[in-house]
């Protein structure tokens, strides 16, 4: 407890806000998916997730670099859960087909999170350069799908308007830009090797020199896009969640 | 219509959709029966003439005067027995003599026809009908009144009138018609007994063919008209049960949005297509398919309030199937 309270003191006070907004919206979405029709068990889980991907500042355990690495697999896993629930939610609208149950969702996720781990545990100990590598696969992956979530849910909103629901389809569309901005400017760093984790595997393990001095207005921005549009993701999916819930009450 | 005298009633009244032709016909052939049998329908009568048990006679006459005899009066009861549904059938016996006058007057040889009384000579009318000693039967009549005299070889056998039911030997009534203004006579003639006696109807039909074949032709209009209707009927349940869709798109679409026809439209071929809406197991599964939908786009008071809507329209719908 007093190494989580450490924790949380040495942490960057917006970075703490972000966890603390991501950690409301997870158990927003999680109640959600509880309460709610199964289509949106995926996409509410995936949500959750996010928060546990984003909570690996205020793990105790953190240090763990396999641990480390999961939390970015966690990241991964979450934006597939929640494509496959726009996807399914999509399919929905086409078809007006709803098919299997939350059990299966919930014991899946929970597979592919085991599996993850246990691909990890049988392979070495990662770098911190492999480290990075799966946090780069991780945000590739997020800007890809936040691209594909924001047509899907277009779609949904032109199937569905006029029920009561649609208007929380902008609120998504909303979310996802917001999320795309997030993820986007994080791999554009990752991608030019202006983030921070490339600048700290620079100053501790190798010769080589960065041409960050020479960009430094554009990495400034792109990190603060990062930090804002990150923070503003956390609230804006608590809020959508919550308008949602109001919505279907 | 026929107004003949009764003699001595065998049977009154019975109802005719209960009876076969060919089981009547033989049951009084069979009997030697003398006399008449009448079946009286809604807009038409049939007399068959029996004399010893042969069917001497077969007229038909309908409201309008129409009249046909033997093969076809004869097909025509056996129409009108499987067809009509009513209709009552009476059996007269009759003497010999008697017989053979209302013989006369259905079907014999007409000498005098709407002859107005007074421009003839009634009483040498009468002196030819003794000296040739006619058989038969001469009616006096007004628009309202009518009287029988019936004749065996020129002799008077009895007299009849409208309001009697049985041959009187009192002339003062026919009497009384022929003094009325406007009073005309018809005579008819036949021959004798014995060479009635001569014809049989029975013999020269086939009975059981007519009356089969009026139940085929009966049987199959039967079944046309009951074609007819349940094709009318399955027509008029499509049509309402369209009807009864479309209200309930439009319930489904007032709160789900535009998506809800589709809704309805999957759900409806889920469970048989609409007829199911009327079908009480059909109708729960079919509302059950659309709440689990409407879950995902709308609030549970507006899944409530629609529910409820679907609901009162189809017990609504419901009676008017």
């Amino acid at each position: 407890m007093e190494k989580f309270i450490e924790l949380i003191t040495q942490m960057n006070s917006f970075d703490l806000i972000q966890v603390i907004f991501w950690g409301l919206a997870g158990a927003i979405s999680f109640y959600f998916s509880i309460g709610n029709a199964r289509v949106w068990t995926s996409i509410s889980i995936g949500f959750f997730l996010i928060f546990l991907s984003q909570a690996y500042g205020i793990n105790p355990w953190g240090h763990y670099q396999k641990l480390t690495a999961f939390h970015y697999i966690v990241g991964t896993v979450a934006i597939m859960m929640i494509t496959h629930g726009f996807l399914e939610y999509y399919v929905f609208c086409r078809t007006f087909e709803i098919s299997g149950n939350k059990l299966v969702v919930y014991m899946s996720t929970l597979g592919i999170l085991a599996a993850s781990a246990g691909f990890l545990i049988i392979n070495p100990t990662p770098s911190p350069n492999t480290i990075r590598n799966i946090r780069m696969v991780e945000n590739a992956i997020w800007v890809f799908l936040c691209v594909m979530n924001m047509e899907l849910v277009r779609k949904i909103y032109l199937a569905i308007k006029g029920s009561d629901i649609s208007k929380g389809f902008i609120a998504f569309g909303l979310v996802f830009l917001l999320i795309f901005l997030w993820r986007g400017s994080e791999l554009y760093l990752q991608v030019f090797q202006w983030d921070r984790d490339w600048q700290d595997i620079l100053t501790l393990m190798t010769d080589e020199v960065s041409d960050i001095d020479q960009y430094m207005g554009r990495v400034e921005f792109s990190r603060e896009v990062r930090r804002y549009a990150g923070l503003l993701s956390g609230v804006s999916v608590g809020a959508t969640f919550s308008y949602i819930y109001r919505l279907l009450k | 219509m026929f107004l003949l005298p009764k003699g001595n009633p065998l049977f009154e009244n019975l109802a005719v959709t209960k009876l076969k032709l060919p089981e009547v016909l033989s049951k009084l052939s069979t009997g030697s029966f003398t006399g008449y049998s009448s079946f009286v329908f809604q807009a038409s009568t049939v007399i068959l003439v029996f004399e010893a048990g042969k069917l001497v006679s077969a007229l038909f006459e309908d409201r309008n005067g129409k009249r046909q005899n033997g093969f076809e009066a004869l097909t025509t009861l056996a129409e009108l027995m499987v067809t009509s549904g009513s209709g009552t059938m009476n059996v007269y016996k009759l003497s010999k003599d008697l017989t053979m006058c209302i013989h006369a007057l259905l079907e014999g040889e007409t000498l005098y026809k709407a002859q107005e009384l007074k421009l003839i000579d009634i009483n040498s009318l009468l002196k030819r009908i003794k000296d040739d000693q006619l058989n038969g039967c001469l009616r006096i009549y007004t628009q309202d009144h009518s009287a029988m005299i019936f004749y065996k070889e020129g002799n008077p056998l009895g007299f009849f009138h409208d309001g009697s039911s049985d041959i009187e030997t009192s002339s003062s009534e026919s009497q009384k018609i022929a003094g009325l203004p406007g009073a005309k006579i018809d005579l008819f003639t036949t021959q004798s007994v014995e060479e009635i006696m001569g014809i049989n109807l029975l013999e020269v039909t086939n009975i059981q063919k007519i009356w089969d074949n009026s139940v085929a032709i009966n049987q199959s209009e039967l079944e046309k008209t009951s074609k007819d209707r349940q094709e009318r009927d399955t027509k008029l349940v499509s049509v309402r049960l369209y009807e009864l869709e479309e209200q309930v798109k439009v319930i489904v679409g007032e709160y789900v949005g535009r998506v809800g026809r589709g809704i309805v439209d999957k759900e409806l071929s889920e469970n048989g297509g609409n007829s199911c809406l009327i079908d009480d197991a059909g109708f729960v599964k079919f509302l059950n398919g659309v709440e689990r939908a409407a879950k995902l786009l709308i609030s549970g008071t507006n899944i409530k309030l629609m529910v409820e809507k679907l609901n009162l329209a189809i017990t609504d719908a419901k009676s008017g199937f």
